[in-house]
């Protein structure tokens, strides 16, 4: 990562906290502010991505997607489900330059979560994010975040993105 | 092991068809003969669609009941389904959930399987008992029938074969299910473990639809005209007409609704085979989901996706998007009802019963007729399970 320049780290680090903060928090706002106009997000499993399979848990493959996500998190499934609050724990582990303002970057992940009237905290998933990010006049913003799940077996169901 | 378990389980049942009592769900001591009397008894279980395993050597690890099993197509290009466990001392051969092999070998003493199942190597043989023959020592398999691509198995010798078994109202939509022809294309998983009782996983029934899924509310789905056929089995299917209207406000991307095809049916087909596997084509998704309980609480379930051959790119980006987003444990249309699994679960702690109204036409009777939208329909396969189950109804 030596040739990346520190603010350009800086920023992708900002990004990836705006990020994990917005969805510890629940404010699917915010998570969707994280994107810009390209953005789009998926989650799918490990299993899935290596053996070239495309069906995700979510494909967000367009704006418009993403913000129905909002949607249906807010307002659609918000009654039936058992909510549960989430951390994230995230590790950046590589960044590339893709040119045009572009860069390639991975973290890991662990979301560990608390399920209410359960109350004891268990871990909802592991992986890797496989993100494309634009830093661009001070601004950065997804162009792709991409959550590639080691947890090929979801522990429960999963309303909120990762 | 010589123990045989303990399968002297009794549980009183109500009198009454249209009421299931709670600790049905509960009772951990029911496990056993659950798997005696249903999952190694007369019943059918889909293992594999072809199109999982499309080349030689493929292979696909499941389970029936507590035993492992899996998949493989063979060098004849045939797919048997074997027991996962080495014909020596039983070290099982598979320990990937798929992959790709020319042989299966043990690595505990080396025997070496055929993906046909053929014992074809097994080091220092000549010091085997005298009448030691490798003829003698293939992988164990099951009395196997194929519909459209897709495997069944059972360990009965006695269950009727597949179609008689799953009657024409059901083999029927099934088979359009699987494409019409069975040529398709297998384009991922979504795995997801329930936190419940296998049975409050398959309880779910026509009522609740229009009235769980907000989904269907906000986006102004019409009940279309549809039928719901049961059978004495315990098998459910229904088909019914889905009508999405042309302007969906509460969508930005009205597109993932899309309904192009119309080859195989209508709108909608769910059907719920005994007992406990849900196939489904909601507009243009083609959906089986595998189920396997982890004993007397939990079930894991492997909704498998699938595109038809003949379908064209836009068509198949189509499906992908549409069965990513709407179906399984993340999904628009159906995230709900994973979440009544494990809420009914927990509410069924409670004691009593658990009480079944809408299209009960008489408590004391039990009906084949039912409605699309009515709940009776799962009272024919609670009747099955009770009379496998040698559960005494009390009187009325
Ligand atoms: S247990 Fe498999 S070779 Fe001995
Ligand atoms: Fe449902």
């Amino acid at each position: 990562m030596s040739e990346i320049e520190a603010n350009v780290i800086f920023s992708i680090e900002n990004l990836n906290r705006d990020y994990i903060c917005a969805l510890d928090k629940l404010d699917m706002n915010k998570w969707l502010a994280c994107f810009n106009k390209q953005g789009t997000y998926t989650l799918i499993s490990n299993e899935n991505e290596s053996n070239g399979l495309p069906i995700g848990f979510m494909l967000d493959d367009c704006y418009e997607r993403l913000q129905d996500r909002v949607t249906q998190v807010v307002d659609i499934q918000e009654d039936s489900t058992e909510h549960y609050q989430t951390r994230h724990m995230t590790q950046l582990t590589n960044i590339t330059d893709l040119g045009d303002n572009k860069y390639k970057a991975d973290f890991n992940f662990t979301v560990f979560y608390t399920q209410d009237l359960i109350e004891q905290t268990s871990i909802l998933g592991a992986g890797r994010y496989e993100d494309i990010i634009l830093v661009e006049n001070g601004k950065v913003s997804f162009i792709q975040r991409k959550a590639v799940l080691d947890t090929n077996v979801l522990p429960r169901y999963v309303p909120y993105p990762i | 092991m010589s123990q045989t378990p303990e399968n002297g389980a009794t549980l009183d049942w109500p009198a009454k068809y249209n009421e299931v009592p709670k600790e049905v769900f509960e009772r951990e001591d029911l496990w056993p003969l659950e798997l005696e009397k249903i999952f190694y008894g007369d019943e059918w279980h889909p293992i594999v669609h072809q199109s999982e395993i499309p080349n030689i050597g493929d292979y696909k690890a499941a389970e029936l009941g507590e035993m492992p099993i899996f998949a493989v197509r063979g060098q004849d290009n045939q797919i048997r389904i074997f027991q996962n466990a080495c014909t020596h001392r039983g070290t099982t051969l598979v320990t990937k959930s798929s992959g790709n092999k020319t042989e299966f070998e043990c690595p505990y003493h080396r025997w070496l399987f055929s993906p046909e199942g053929d014992l074809v190597g097994c080091p220092n043989s000549r010091e085997f008992t005298p009448d030691f023959d490798k003829k003698n020592f293939s992988l164990p398999t099951f009395r196997t029938e194929e519909y459209n691509g897709l495997y069944f198995i059972t360990m009965s010798d006695t269950v009727a074969p597949l179609r008689e078994y799953l009657g024409e109202e059901f083999y029927e939509p099934l088979g359009r299910i699987l494409g019409g022809d069975g040529r398709l294309k297998f384009v991922g998983y979504q795995k997801v473990h329930y936190d419940c009782n296998w049975k409050a996983y398959c309880d779910n029934d026509g009522y609740h639809a229009p009235l769980l899924h907000l989904a269907f509310k906000m986006l102004n789905w019409q009940g279309g005209k549809g039928v719901q056929n049961v059978s004495e089995n315990g098998h459910l299917s229904f088909e019914s007409e889905l009508k999405i209207p042309d302007d969906i406000t509460a969508l930005k991307d009205a597109s993932i609704l899309d309904f192009k095809g119309t080859e195989t049916s209508t709108g909608s087909i769910v059907q719920m085979q005994f007992p406990l596997t849900v196939y489904s084509k909601h507009m243009d998704m083609l959906n089986i989901r595998y189920a396997f309980p982890k004993g007397p609480k939990g079930i894991e379930v492997h909704y498998a996706y699938f595109t038809h051959e003949d379908d064209d790119d836009e068509m198949i980006q189509h499906r992908i998007r549409q069965s990513s987003n709407l179906l399984g444990p993340c999904g628009l249309i159906s995230m709900e009802d994973a979440s009544i699994f494990s809420r009914i679960d927990k509410g069924n702690k409670t004691p009593g019963n658990a009480i079944f109204q809408k299209g009960v036409k008489s408590e004391f009777q039990l009906d084949l007729q039912v409605g699309q939208n009515d709940e009776s329909g799962n009272l024919p396969r609670w009747e099955h399970y009770r009379k496998l189950m040698g559960f005494k109804r009390a009187e009325s």
